[in-house]
């Protein structure tokens, strides 16, 4: 197993059970290490059992269960991976643990010998990821390191994102249930698209746009599209696009509130869409979302945001500006349970206004570069 | 200045700057009065409110910090358009933080608000005190790097229409005072705004129809 398990490392503070360090008053008590009853614990045992048999030795049995059985899976994964296997298991749904297998050494060649542009803007963020966590506090400690080799080496992998902040998160959260090598190659399965769409738009510097107004005739009925404008991160731009919809038909009373006080989900769900729940959220409910994130796609992030606004809407539509962005960046306890946020969260279809309003999105902004070009050709007169 | 009518005022100030130049840091000292040495980078962008009393007025600061790195730039003018002011923050001890503060100057002179109040911070002004005492002894060029930097932004400022003032989230020089000398410079009467939020008006209405990449 390359489970992390935290060592002994001294603390002055207390830790709850992920490593974090407490904060000093409001102590969440699923993040304790709870005495546990004889029969909670039995039930979990028997849960692992389950799991470990799905999963076979190291995985082995793996993809003839997900072939045979797609839903068990879906819905076990639903309920929550052991943490004991998460590891292991987030290696299989997602496609890494394959990447892996097909390039061996490529990984420990990207960490030694190359170098990248970014080394300076990933050291200044190392100590500023997860800089309460005891695996990530320590100064050029192992935590430090790994984080760095693996951003290093993506950013090497792939120049055209190369670091952006946001994705020491991404690779923070990965480190702390699998080998550096094993999140570098989670990290490519997901910004590369090993299972589903790539994510690497999220993190992109530009996608050209055409302009309509730069067209111009060149002659034979062909026009010649001249590329102007350029959108940053254009997949967080797309993902908010289209979150701003979805809130709108799913939650008409806020969305007019929303619009009324002059919110917009850029000032609220960036951070969701950008780091996946990793960044400043309860670490046992990020925990639960990537388990489901990494088999069933992004779709969980648009459902899960849902369901926080749905869970609080009654609220939120009486606060004022100031108060709803506060109360959009600390939702309440209850709010933040997974088994009560998820099942809420699932319950809510998405998947075909998704692609409806990414093809709305895509026809009112323009394509990507690749796909643009394409276009010209065809687009005669 | 006129200072009658309006006593309270509600002002948006935006927060702009390269990665790591201190932004997050000089809100927090603002706001909450503290400082982190770990200060957790900004994803997206982080919103506050601080009042200040000034003469007979009271300013409330609506503020966006926002994120440093050259590509969530596409984020960026969402929050300083419409905005009554700015702080744009570098590292002074770092010469393309420097670099890149002027890159802001220049984006929000061409694309934000033309009444719009900016200041430059240099941050980080307890390295300059740390560092000259290692430098008297050795005789490093450090001090003279750190003090032609000084000169330079002083002077950039001025040719700018900015006000300059050299800061540290850490020891907290100059924090307050940065915030005063802006609240005291915005213009006190908004005619036909009463409630202040009109100055939101314009990137919302922008967002709403576009969404971006307009
Ligand atoms: N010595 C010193 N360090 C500072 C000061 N302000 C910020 N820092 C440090 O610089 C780093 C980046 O600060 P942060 O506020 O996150 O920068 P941002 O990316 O511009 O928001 C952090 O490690 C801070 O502790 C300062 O005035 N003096
Ligand atoms: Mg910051």
């Amino acid at each position: 197993m390359d489970d992390y398990e935290p060592g002994p490392v001294p603390s002055p503070r207390p830790l709850d059970r992920f490593g974090f360090v407490k904060p000093e008053l409001n102590i969440s008590p699923d993040g304790l290490i709870k005495g546990r009853s004889a029969c909670e614990y039995e039930r979990e045992e028997r849960r692992v059992r389950k799991w470990r048999k799905m999963i076979g030795a190291g995985g082995s049995d793996w993809k003839h269960y997900v072939r045979r059985k797609p839903h068990v899976v879906r819905r076990r994964i639903r309920k929550g991976i052991p943490d004991c296997l998460r590891g292991l298991v987030w290696q299989l749904i997602s496609g890494s643990r394959d990447l892996l297998l097909m390039n061996p050494g490529v990984y420990e060649q990207l960490v030694i010998y190359e170098t990248s542009a970014s080394e300076l803007d990933i050291i200044r963020d190392i100590s500023r990821t997860f800089p309460s966590h005891v695996f990530f506090q320590q100064r050029h400690g192992p935590g430090q390191r790994s984080l760095y080799n693996v951003l290093k080496a993506y950013s090497v992998f792939d120049r055209d994102v190369g670091y952006v902040q946001g994705m020491g998160f991404l690779a923070g959260l990965l480190l702390l249930y699998m080998s550096e090598e094993d999140a570098f190659w989670l990290l490519v399965a997901l910004l590369k698209g090993a299972v589903h769409a790539p994510m690497e738009g999220l993190y992109l510097a530009f996608s050209f746009v055409p302009l309509p107004i730069f067209v111009t005739e060149v002659g034979d009925g062909y026009f010649r599209w001249r590329w102007q404008k350029w959108v940053g991160l254009p997949l967080v731009q797309q993902y908010l696009f289209q979150f701003d919809h979805l809130v709108r038909e799913h939650l008409p009373k806020l969305g007019e509130h929303f619009t009324q006080e002059m919110i917009n989900p850029s000032m609220y769900a960036s951070q969701w869409f950008i780091t996946v729940f990793s960044y400043s959220f309860p670490f046992h409910l990020a925990l639960r979302i990537w388990d489901v994130f990494l088999y069933e796609g992004v779709k969980i992030v648009f459902k899960v945001g849902l369901a926080l606004l749905k869970y609080c809407a009654d609220d939120l539509v009486k606060l004022p500006f100031e108060k709803l962005i506060h109360a959009l960046r600390n939702f309440p306890k209850d709010a933040m349970d997974p088994d009560t946020l998820l099942p809420m969260a699932y319950s809510i279809k998405v998947s075909k206004r998704l692609e409806e309003m990414k093809q709305e999105y895509e026809n009112k902004n323009g394509k990507t570069a690749e796909s643009a070009e394409c276009n010209e050709k065809q687009k005669q007169a | 200045m006129a200072t009658t009518g309006n006593k309270n005022i509600n002002s948006k100030l935006v927060l702009l700057g390269d990665v790591g130049a201190g932004k997050s840091s000089l809100v927090l000292r603002f706001v909450k009065g503290q400082f982190i040495e770990f200060q957790e980078s900004t994803i997206g962008a982080a919103f506050f409110s601080q009042t200040l009393a000034v003469n007979d007025a009271t300013v409330k600061f609506e503020i966006w910090d926002t994120a440093g790195q050259e590509r969530y730039h596409s984020l960026a003018p969402m929050y300083y358009r419409g905005a009554a002011a700015a702080i744009i923050v570098y590292d002074i001890s770092n010469q393309a933080s420097f670099e890149r503060a002027k890159k802001w100057v220049q984006e929000l002179q061409s694309q934000g608000n033309p009444n719009m109040v900016m200041a430059l911070a240099g941050n980080k002004a307890d390295l300059v005190d740390t560092r000259k005492v290692a430098a008297e002894a050795n005789a490093t060029g450090f001090v003279l790097q750190l003090t032609c930097l000084q000169e330079e932004a002083q002077q950039y400022a001025q040719e700018n229409g900015l006000f300059f003032m050299e800061t540290s989230a850490k020891t907290a020089a100059n924090v307050n005072e940065i915030f005063h000398e802006i609240a005291k410079r915005l213009p006190r009467v908004q005619p036909q705004n009463p409630s202040g939020m009109v100055l939101m008006d314009r990137p919302a209405e922008r967002v709403a129809s576009a969404s971006c990449c307009s």
